[in-house]
């Protein structure tokens, strides 16, 4: 029997029955286990079978429950499982127009390569349950955002079982790396880069991770926290935003070259009087590396750390290819 | 739209596919196996198969033992014979499942990275969208956010030419530093991560052609009809392609920093690796491309043959560093 058959039937009874069932009554009446059940004898591996099928449904937001009914709780006779029916199915009162519709499959294909790929694959099929056909839009588009970071997947985890993580993080600027333990807030994209935002639990306050400066990989532990209020992520991507509008810097950039018409289409930037350019920036480091790749036909006037930044990037270059 | 591969499916997408179909098939009461495969994005044979199985499934029911009422029933002359799908009876599914708290929050921080596009403009009905993705999760969305950006004016100038059938112009400069006035007709806007593309059928080169749209400035829109839609070009999944003309070039790269050269390393490259550092193949269609990437790399890749390319990448640096002193 395919194990979907298995899975569908499992999810089957559990919405069908009001006070839910044991799992004894799980396993010698279900499709796919009472096939498999031994009246009296060792069901040992099936229910090993049925912890697994458990987490691959609760995973795909079927809220599968665990009751204890009578006074002698904590013996298996007395735990029933059940899907309540309100917290499976998608409310009534929403659907979604084929404007909608149109825009969320493009929201899907954004991940179609990567970690959230399944998830964005899922959530096209339950919107296709409704229905609704999609306009398609004018033009096509093939958006895609790549995670390319190994520590996202075991992060975005963490995030969503609000359990603490720890990882080596290499700060810009820092020689050796030190190993943080900290509780997830959110994962944000910002100016390009993924980074973990979260309460570092050794200095006591919030603080911006970027994953690619994740040297070692993530342990996640099994101590929880108190999830954030969701305005925490609004906040961080605020603050964030703050700190690229103080950031700016000035640069002078060759006429009509690459670097001119790239970073007067950047994001924020303003031509002063002389013709040279401010830009606004995050991370010294990034922008650094950013500006270097210009070579000749980008040079920063100030902030003076910024220049000295640029010009031994560029030095270090021709040194490693000379 | 792009032409794509049909999913294979593991266990979990196919009963997510199961929970899915049939709130569908209630609300249809006959459908061809043909217009559930579009609808869907499947193969009418994983249609078939899944009411196969929907057809043969239920419920224990009272007599623990799956009694004939406790069943799920189409009509199977109708499937068999017509390719038609008709649901009879049905038991324990009422409406269609909820999202998972991850799956929200993908398709929350899908809206947010499309933020640019013109299609996504108003900014309350997306603020609406996402809260109702919110409210019909199981879960609160796990809070995976992107940074939204400003509409883009080429993308809606882009989106004009092909509402309106006529060409885009622009200034376009190459990586080799020339610049050009182009004359497009836009087939598909794409883009990866943080960059955002243009193809199109380029009438100056009579072929397609990909355009960063950083690098296109002064656009506008002709009184010229277009000669190709994007029903008409079969564009290749890849937006990279190599050509016979690369340039093969051996680099060494940290560790850590590897995937971001992977969309450069030739197939079959031989790959070593030493003291943290990854040595491996790239190809590059001429050394403009490779010195402004390998100097926005510095410490952390470095060109090792063949000795054009290091010196293409030395003189770049010295040129810009000599700007300094």
């Amino acid at each position: 029997m395919p194990v979907e058959e298995r899975l569908f039937s499992l999810v089957l009874a559990l919405l069908a029955s009001e006070h839910g069932l044991t799992k004894s009554e799980i396993l010698s009446t279900v499709q796919g286990y009472r096939q498999r059940f031994a009246i009296s004898g060792d069901n040992s591996n099936l229910e090993r079978q049925f912890e697994r099928d458990k987490d691959d449904i609760r995973e795909l937001g079927v809220p599968l429950e665990m009751i204890e009914v009578g006074a002698d709780t904590g013996t298996n006779q007395n735990v029933r499982y059940r899907i309540p029916r309100g917290d499976y199915e998608l409310p009534g009162d929403i659907s979604f127009s084929p404007e909608e519709t149109t825009l969320l499959n493009l929201a899907a294909m954004v991940w179609r390569e990567g970690s959230l790929s399944g998830e964005s694959r899922r959530a096209m099929l339950k919107l296709r349950s409704l229905g609704v056909t999609s306009d398609d839009p004018v033009i096509g588009y093939a958006p895609r955002l790549r995670v390319r970071e190994a520590a996202f997947e075991p992060l975005n985890s963490a995030l969503e079982r609000h359990v603490l993580v720890r990882f080596e993080y290499l700060k810009p600027g820092e020689l050796s790396a030190r190993v943080r333990t900290v509780a997830p807030i959110a994962l944000i994209q910002h100016q390009g880069r993924w980074m973990l935002h979260g309460e570092d639990q050794d200095a006591a306050g919030t603080r911006n991770f970027l994953l690619r400066r994740i040297v070692s990989a993530v342990t996640t532990t099994s101590k929880r926290y108190e999830p954030f209020p969701p305005e925490a992520t609004a906040t961080a991507l605020r603050e964030l935003d703050e700190i690229w509008q103080q950031r700016t810097a000035i640069v002078e950039v060759e006429p009509d070259s690459d670097a001119a018409t790239r970073l007067h289409k950047r994001r924020g930037t303003t031509v002063l009087p002389d013709g040279t350019l401010q830009l606004h920036y995050s991370d010294a480091n990034i922008f650094a590396d950013e500006i270097a790749g210009f070579g000749p036909e980008a040079v920063v006037r100030s902030p003076q750390p910024l220049r000295d930044a640029v010009r031994d990037r560029l030095i270090r270059t021709a040194a490693d290819h000379g | 739209m792009a032409s794509r591969k049909k999913p294979v499916l593991m266990a979990q997408d196919k009963l997510a596919f199961l929970l899915s179909l049939v709130p569908y098939l209630m609300d249809h009461d006959r459908v061809s196996v043909a217009e559930v495969a579009t609808h869907f994005g499947m193969t009418p044979e994983q249609i078939r198969e899944a009411v196969r199985l929907i057809g043969v499934s239920g419920i224990p029911g009272e007599t623990q033992s799956y009694q004939h009422e406790d069943l799920f029933d189409i009509s199977w002359d109708d499937l068999e014979e017509n390719d038609q799908i008709v649901l009879t009876h049905r038991v324990a599914i009422d409406d269609s499942p909820r999202f998972s708290a991850r799956e929200a929050a993908a398709l929350i921080a899908g809206l947010q990275y499309l933020s640019a596009l013109p299609e996504n403009s108003d900014r309350t009905a997306i603020a609406t969208l996402m809260a109702k993705l919110s409210r019909g999760a199981s879960g609160a969305p796990n809070q995976v956010a992107v940074e939204s950006t400003e509409s883009d004016a080429t993308l809606g100038l882009i989106r004009q030419s092909v509402t309106t059938g006529v060409q885009i112009e622009f200034d376009y400069r190459g990586a080799r530093g020339k610049t050009e006035r182009r004359h497009v007709d836009p087939l598909r806007v794409e883009s990866m991560d943080a960059d955002w593309y243009l193809r199109g059928w380029d009438h100056l080169r009579g072929a397609v052609r990909t355009f960063r749209l950083d690098r296109i400035s002064n656009p506008a829109i002709t009184s010229e009809p277009i000669a190709f839609a994007a029903k008409d070009v079969s564009l290749p999944e890849m937006l990279f392609e190599g050509s016979k003309s690369d340039l093969l070039v051996t680099i060494e790269v940290e560790a850590s920093a590897a995937s971001l050269l992977a969309d450069y390393v030739t197939e079959g490259a031989v790959t070593t690796h030493a003291n943290g550092r990854v040595r491996t193949t790239i190809r590059v269609s001429h050394y403009h491309g490779l010195k402004r990437l390998l100097a926005s790399m510095p410490g952390v890749a470095t060109v090792i043959e063949p000795p054009e390319a290091r010196r293409a990448v030395a003189e770049w640096a010295e040129a810009g560093a000599a700007r300094y002193r």
